[in-house]
């Protein structure tokens, strides 16, 4: 097999983020996850929990700062959790809020404004700062990184322009590509299978005419087919993997049976948590997005007369029903972090070893606000992060601190992270431990 | 105002009985060629490529990435977007779901050139491999490419001792291969100066267009005989492919495309206020408009305005109860009369329309206004400007219906400029629910269904069904949408000339899609790109 160029992985990605990726090397790595198999050390996954169409700022933030944060009337049902989740308030998207909804959202997550320049708001301009974490964390797992969860009509996720990471929220179609025909079970060491070398050969053509067609299009497309030789890449380095040993993973209990796909979204969520939950526990991918729901969304919540989309611009005063909307979206939120926290790993959770942002696309939806941007931090982020404490911005700080400061508690060595007036180069102390 | 409009109808009626102007000869029209586009297969493209290399009825377990609309369009989409990693694991699993059931005993008489004489056949599977190329990548293969194939084939065979087991290998190979899963375009140089298509890549992009299906065995042959380097041998194929049934294929693809049918899939309609809507409401609803394209087009080959003043429709048992006309006696679709006074007709009153966009409870004025403006008008208004307060007022005794809420929303000059476009053609549609049902009042207030379309006064669906149709926007936007198609991207400035002309000679011609297809084939801007 041809050795992989594992810098190539990142050519046109990096327009978000001025950084220094440590690039796996995998060829040399004689056994996938050998460091933790050695150290009982577990890995630091890191997640975007993503709902759409905000908040209400006023019933959003706690009353008080720092550790033992009392919740919010919204933020009631994560009172469980609130020894493990930060909540991170008064911070601002500092992009032009010219795309409602997707300002926000992706210049939330890219760090650049997406009307800058050719842009229309409708797609990410740069890579969002998953894909920038999967580039220097996502490399020793089957999967470099997943999109999923309980709708799929947005993109959250991008490599860059034009270049999108769909969601997958069939809870079957995730189920076969997780834990179907290639699933390598933990603590397998069964001789690699001869077809995997024939799929590889197969890879070694497509790769040849991926580069010479490279070398007769346009620039343009040009980065499209080295988007997509990433995306050969990537299965070139499953294919490796799946002829190595895995080491055993006490809390991967792989499920046997496809599940099926609920038409109720709730339910929906219910399944796709536990698939996305245990593809952490079986360490299948330690970089995930998981889409509970998108802007513009007119789920009608339980108890509601209306779409949640539609309420938040027609629902007058103080928008109860919208806060109802929070409020179960709150409660989902709750669902999956208890499914996290039910994982036992070492002394501790599966939460502990994550840093999981939770956050949306505006804070308050009738303005499409883009200051007091609703963010929380779930996980300790393996000891980088401290877990548990309200922080708070009273000038509006540049949100962009946040990406920041969760990609070097995972250990991407990022000096700066967002463009123009994004840019961030300091990351929010009080949260890193 | 009812003068008004019968005098714009009469002269609608005038321009298309009688071609007044001569036709302008396409030759002659100034033309700056704009890019070639490089497009992805879309899915059903690709299970198009799929259908005619195997055959029909080939399934995948895996879901394709989905197509990206830009700018409203899967086709614009697909010259510019790129494919993540897990759409390229899509094309592998795929290609060897599509390899394994094509190589069933069953199936592989029909297209295997040659029986294997041994496992490790060589000769037959080049042969084999060589003409599968040749046709899943539209072009003549080289020598070197198929003995790459051949190469991974015979490696396969001899590793798992089987002739068909190894050329699954090959196949796939050719699946997963960028010359398959897109439709480069490099293009030559033209000998009239300048740079074209080559004959291959001309091809590849008329039968898309015309059948959404990748060219047959005629087409790639009378490329490879060079017949497409004339106008005259190009439009020979052109005739020939718009008389098959797979023009068919390539109109409702288009269609899909412009009225985003496939949003149909997941109508998400509140059971509680729709307790009989039924799962299956959406794929007939898209069903129904793509056979009235379907009979405009082909059946009657008549004026596409008419898709929205017709009052034929085609309705199975389900879409006749939300129409209320007589349901077809068979499990299946019917053609019916709308009520000849009724206020249903054409695109507008079909629920692929109306419940479309519509929100789960409720209509919506500016959705449905929005939505004119940008498929039928090729006019989309930007979205608000964001931070300012978008609430409308609650329903209340002072305000009961819509249009009232509406009304008090428009009185903020901020607002209105770009609502009065929107909500002014929504409004006349309010007769009509969030899953298109005919309601007199809403909620027990009557519905005034009074609009305005860029200053002319009217009143219900009907009536915009005939200014839209005589509107010289709606004629100027199905050209463009059609273009947009076949270039694969907007016209550039260099071809407003030509994409004028084409309008011309479109209104000459009764707006008819075949004559439309053959004028844009014909003209130098299918033919000729931009100079690197």
């Amino acid at each position: 097999m041809k050795p992989m160029s594992r810098r190539q992985v990142l050519r046109g990605m990096l327009g978000g983020a001025l950084i220094t990726v440590p690039l796996p090397f995998l060829p040399s790595l004689g056994r996938r996850g050998q460091a933790r198999a050695a150290e009982g050390v577990f890995p630091t996954r890191f997640g975007n929990f993503n709902w759409g169409n905000g908040m209400v700022p006023e019933h959003w933030t706690p009353a008080t700062t720092g550790a033992g944060w009392a919740p919010s009337r919204l933020l009631a049902p994560l009172a469980r959790h609130t020894d493990v989740l930060s909540v991170v308030s008064g911070y601002e998207v500092k992009v032009p809020n010219i795309s409602p909804h997707t300002s926000g959202k992706f210049g939330f997550l890219t760090g650049i404004d997406p009307n800058r320049g050719s842009g229309d708001g409708t797609y990410a301009l740069g890579p969002t700062f998953d894909q920038i974490i999967a580039a220097a964390i996502g490399g020793t797992t089957p999967f470099r990184s997943i999109e999923c969860g309980v709708t799929s009509e947005q993109v959250i996720s991008w490599n860059g322009p034009n270049a999108g990471n769909p969601t997958q929220a069939d809870p079957a179609a995730l189920f076969r590509r997780l834990f179907g025909d290639s699933f390598r079970p933990p603590g397998s060491d069964a001789p690699p299978d001869p077809k995997l070398a024939l799929r590889q050969s197969v890879l070694d053509v497509v790769t040849g005419h991926l580069g010479t067609l490279k070398g007769r299009l346009g620039r343009d497309d040009a980065t499209r087919l080295e988007q997509h030789l990433d995306g050969i890449r990537e299965i070139e380095r499953r294919i490796a993997q799946l002829q190595l040993p895995t080491p055993a993973l006490d809390a991967c209990v792989p499920p046997t049976v496809e599940p099926s796909n609920p038409a109720a979204f709730k339910e929906r969520h219910a399944v796709m948590t536990d698939l996305m939950v245990t593809a952490l526990a079986c360490d299948q991918t330690r970089v995930f997005t998981y889409v509970f729901s998108e802007h513009n969304n007119n789920w009608v919540y339980d108890a509601l007369k209306d779409g949640h989309h539609r309420m938040t611009h027609d629902e007058l005063g103080d928008q109860p029903g919208v806060q109802e909307c929070v409020l179960q979206i709150m409660e989902q939120l709750a669902l999956f972090l208890d499914a996290l926290r039910a994982v036992p790993e070492g002394d501790g959770t599966l939460l502990d070893h994550c840093a999981l942002l939770c956050s949306s696309d505006v804070s308050l939806g009738r303005l499409h606000a883009l200051d007091e941007f609703p963010t929380m931090i779930a996980g300790g982020a393996n000891g980088a992060l401290r877990a548990g404490i309200h922080v708070r911005s009273e000038v509006g700080a540049s949100a962009a601190a946040i990406p920041l400061t969760l990609m070097r508690a995972v250990g991407v060595r990022a000096a700066s992270f967002g463009e123009d007036d994004c840019t961030e180069t300091e990351s929010i102390g009080e949260l890193e431990a | 105002m009812r003068a008004a409009l019968f005098v714009l109808m009469l002269s609608a009626c005038a321009t298309a009985a009688t071609p007044a102007v001569p036709l302008v000869d396409l030759g002659d029209v100034p033309l700056d060629p704009g890019p070639a586009v490089t497009s992805r297969l879309s899915r059903t493209q690709y299970a198009a490529s799929v259908e005619a290399l195997f055959g029909a009825g080939i399934t995948l377990s895996v879901a394709l990435e989905p197509d990206t609309r830009v700018d409203g369009l899967a086709a614009l989409g697909a010259g510019i977007s790129a494919t993540s990693p897990s759409g390229v694991e899509e094309y592998e699993v795929a290609s060897y779901e599509v390899a394994t059931q094509a190589l069933s005993p069953d199936r592989r008489e029909a297209w295997m050139p040659c029986v294997p004489a041994a496992t490790m056949d060589e000769g037959c599977a080049k042969l084999a491999l060589a003409s599968l190329a040749r046709r899943a990548w539209r072009r003549p293969v080289t020598d070197g490419e198929v003995d790459a194939l051949v190469a991974v084939t015979t490696g396969a065979m001899s590793t798992l001792d089987d002739f068909w087991d190894g050329l699954e290998y090959g196949i796939a190979a050719i699946l997963q291969s960028p010359f398959f899963l897109y439709r480069p375009e490099i293009g030559e140089a033209d000998p009239n100066g300048g740079r074209r298509r080559t004959a291959f890549e001309l091809a590849t992009r008329l039968s898309f267009l015309l059948t959404d299906g990748p060219p047959d065995a005629a087409l790639l042959d009378a490329a490879e005989a060079g017949e497409l380097d004339t106008t005259e041998g190009l439009e020979v194929q052109a005739r020939r492919l718009i008389a098959s049934p797979e023009a068919r294929r390539g109109m409702r693809a288009w269609l899909t495309d412009v009225l985003k049918l496939d949003a149909l899939d997941h109508l998400d309609k509140d059971p509680e206020l729709f307790p009989n809507i039924s799962a299956t409401l959406g794929a007939s609803a898209r069903e129904e408009t793509l056979r009235l394209g379907e009979y405009i087009a082909f059946d009657k080959d008549t004026d596409l305005r008419t898709l929205l003043t017709t009052r034929t429709a085609f309705v199975d048992r389900e879409l006749a109860a939300v129409y209320r006309v007589q349901a077809p006696s068979l499990d299946a679709f019917a053609q019916v009369e709308l009520p000849a006074k009724g206020e249903r007709r054409g695109l507008l009153g079909q629920v692929a329309f109306l419940a479309n966009h519509s929100h789960s409870t409720a209509t919506s004025a500016t959705l449905r206004g929005q939505a004119i403006r940008e498929s039928l008008l090729c006019s989309p208004l930007p979205p608000p400007p964001a931070g300012v307060n978008t609430s409308i007022p609650a329903t209340d005794a002072e305000r009961p219906t819509l249009r009232d809420r509406v009304t008090a929303h428009l009185a903020d000059p901020s607002c209105a400029s770009c609502h009065t476009r929107m909500d002014l053609i929504g409004l006349p549609l309010e007769n009509f629910d969030a899953i298109g049902r005919w309601r007199d009042d809403e909620a027990g207030y009557p519905i005034d269904a009074s609009g305005t379309l860029d200053g002319v006064d009217f009143r219900g669906l009907s009536e915009m069904a005939d200014l839209l149709a005589a509107d010289p926007m709606l004629t100027d936007c199905l050209v463009l949408q059609v273009v947009r198609r076949a270039l694969g991207r907007a016209p550039g400035d260099g071809e407003d000339e030509m994409v004028d002309a084409l309008r011309a000679r479109f209104e000459t011609q009764d707006a008819r899609l075949q004559p439309l297809w053959l004028d844009l084939v014909r003209s130098p801007m299918f033919r000729r790109v931009e100079s690197p």
